[in-house]
């Protein structure tokens, strides 16, 4: 696939329905989290479906437009500051589903590690400025505190902070989304098959 | 079915302003103090905002809105003022517990920008109808495809909700486990999401077709079924908001300059 298949993106109908329904995903899968108490967000499903199927574009748009649209009209204005973070992990996932690496159950993990990368790289100045470096998630929070008391940079402490929340939490995300992009019929992949050419007579 | 927007209208002024104007009060009510970064700023901030708040009568309902960000912000300040780093000042102590001042300064400020950030858009949210602002952005030149984006979020989400109850109590009554240890309760969140995103993603395909068959890709201008009655002062208040917003900028650049 040529660079430009890579990013290629249409502003149809269907690519447009994608967005909202992947923006429910998103919710839904934070709900079934919080009703399973699990320590994990689960709440990027959607964004990543979005981007696997829609591409680099169709999945940041997703991301931003999931955490804006939650931040504006639900008052939770904390998902608001991570509407980059968003933006840019449907950006990059697209742009691995595209080059092949949501094909196979170890490119999938491969994917998602640079997700988790993409979030950490993203999170952490934003954790920094808005939250003085802290996640709001139980398990890394108590590691930011473990290794501020060792005396590390507030910088390093975010980060770990970081790791230790989104590595795992991108890792089950992508596995979740290889799982059920495998059980899609193909008559609705089909609609966003990046590489198919119109024939005409 | 259960909607997850917040707004309810109740009749007072507030909900009438302009979407606009309250979107240009959030900006400035929490651009204003982070442009500023004085204490007394965001303490102003809040104040606005709370007299905002009492005045539209939604002041109970914000309540229940910031009341999940205190462990937000009681995290920060146990994390940031009791783990100070080495040779930092020590403010005062309980007990064997240090509390370190630069930490708690920086705690104080984070939580103190945290509640003026949720109250201010609990002005936005609480008194504006979402359809009402999209209908207004694309009036005023944004893509129809991105005020349906907003509407249908609001469609689907109950939808989705709707499905994902039923799932559950279908996958329930063949005795899966969603309670238990951790395990379980990871393994219980496969079976559960897999239906209901299968389902909510093949359903895109027929919605898809059946806004094609609407005219959904038409490039003509479009009109609009009713119009939103103008409020008194719209306009100037989006104008003072703006000015003050400058303002706070050119009194930071000289404060910065001097």
């Amino acid at each position: 696939m040529s660079a430009k298949d890579v990013f290629r993106t249409r502003f149809d109908a269907a690519s447009i329905v994608l967005i909202p329904a992947c923006i429910g995903i998103n919710y839904i899968g934070k709900l079934f989290a919080s009703v399973l108490k699990l320590p994990l967000w689960l709440d990027s499903i959607g964004t990543c479906i979005g981007a696997c199927l829609g591409g680099p574009v169709i999945g940041g748009i997703c991301g931003a437009a999931n955490n804006l649209i939650y931040g504006l009209t639900t008052g939770d204005s904390i998902t608001l500051v991570y509407a980059l973070t968003s933006l840019f992990i449907g950006f990059f996932v697209g742009i691995m589903a595209r080059t092949g690496f949501m094909k196979s159950f170890p490119r999938a993990l491969v994917t998602a590690c640079v997700a988790g990368a993409v979030a950490i790289v993203i999170s952490t100045p934003l954790n920094i400025i808005f939250w003085a470096g802290t996640t709001g998630n139980v398990w890394g929070d108590a590691a930011f505190a473990a290794t501020q008391a060792m005396g590390m940079p507030l910088v390093l402490s975010s980060l770990v902070d970081e790791i230790i929340v989104d590595i795992p939490d991108k890792i089950i995300t992508l596995i979740i989304v290889f799982v059920i992009l495998k059980a899609l019929p193909e008559k609705l992949t089909a609609l966003y098959d990046a590489s198919d050419k119109v024939e005409r007579l | 079915m259960k909607s997850i927007s917040l707004y309810s209208d109740n009749g007072t002024w507030l909900c009438r302003v302009h979407p606009f104007t309250k979107v240009m009060y959030a900006v400035a009510a929490i651009s204003v103090p982070l442009i500023l970064g004085s204490l007394w700023a965001f303490a102003a901030a809040i104040i606005a905002d709370l007299a905002l708040l009492a005045s539209g009568k939604v002041l109970r309902r914000a309540r229940a809105l910031i009341v999940f960000s205190f462990t937000i912000i009681a995290t920060i300040f146990i994390v940031r003022s009791l783990f100070g780093q080495e040779g930092s000042e020590i403010m005062f102590s309980i007990g064997p517990v240090n509390v370190y001042r630069e930490g708690f300064m920086i705690a104080l400020r984070t939580g103190l920008n945290i509640l003026s950030m949720l109250l201010a858009f609990a002005v936005l949210v609480l008194t504006t109808n979402p359809q009402d602002l999209s209908t207004e952005m694309e009036r005023h030149g944004f893509s129809p495809r991105f005020s349906y984006v907003i509407s249908s979020v609001f469609n689907i989400i109950p939808q989705m909700m709707g499905t994902m109850s039923t799932i559950s109590d279908a996958q329930r009554s063949r005795g899966m486990e969603t309670e238990g240890s951790l395990i379980t309760r990871m393994k219980a969140f496969i079976p559960l999401i897999t239906p209901v995103v299968t389902s909510s993603l093949i359903t895109t395909r027929e919605r898809a077709m059946a806004l094609d068959a609407r005219g959904f890709g038409a490039k003509i201008k479009r009109t609009y079924p009713e119009t939103r009655e103008k409020h008194r002062g719209d306009t100037a208040a989006t104008v003072i908001l703006a000015l003050i917003v400058v303002l706070s900028i050119l009194i930071k650049a000289a404060l910065w300059l001097s």
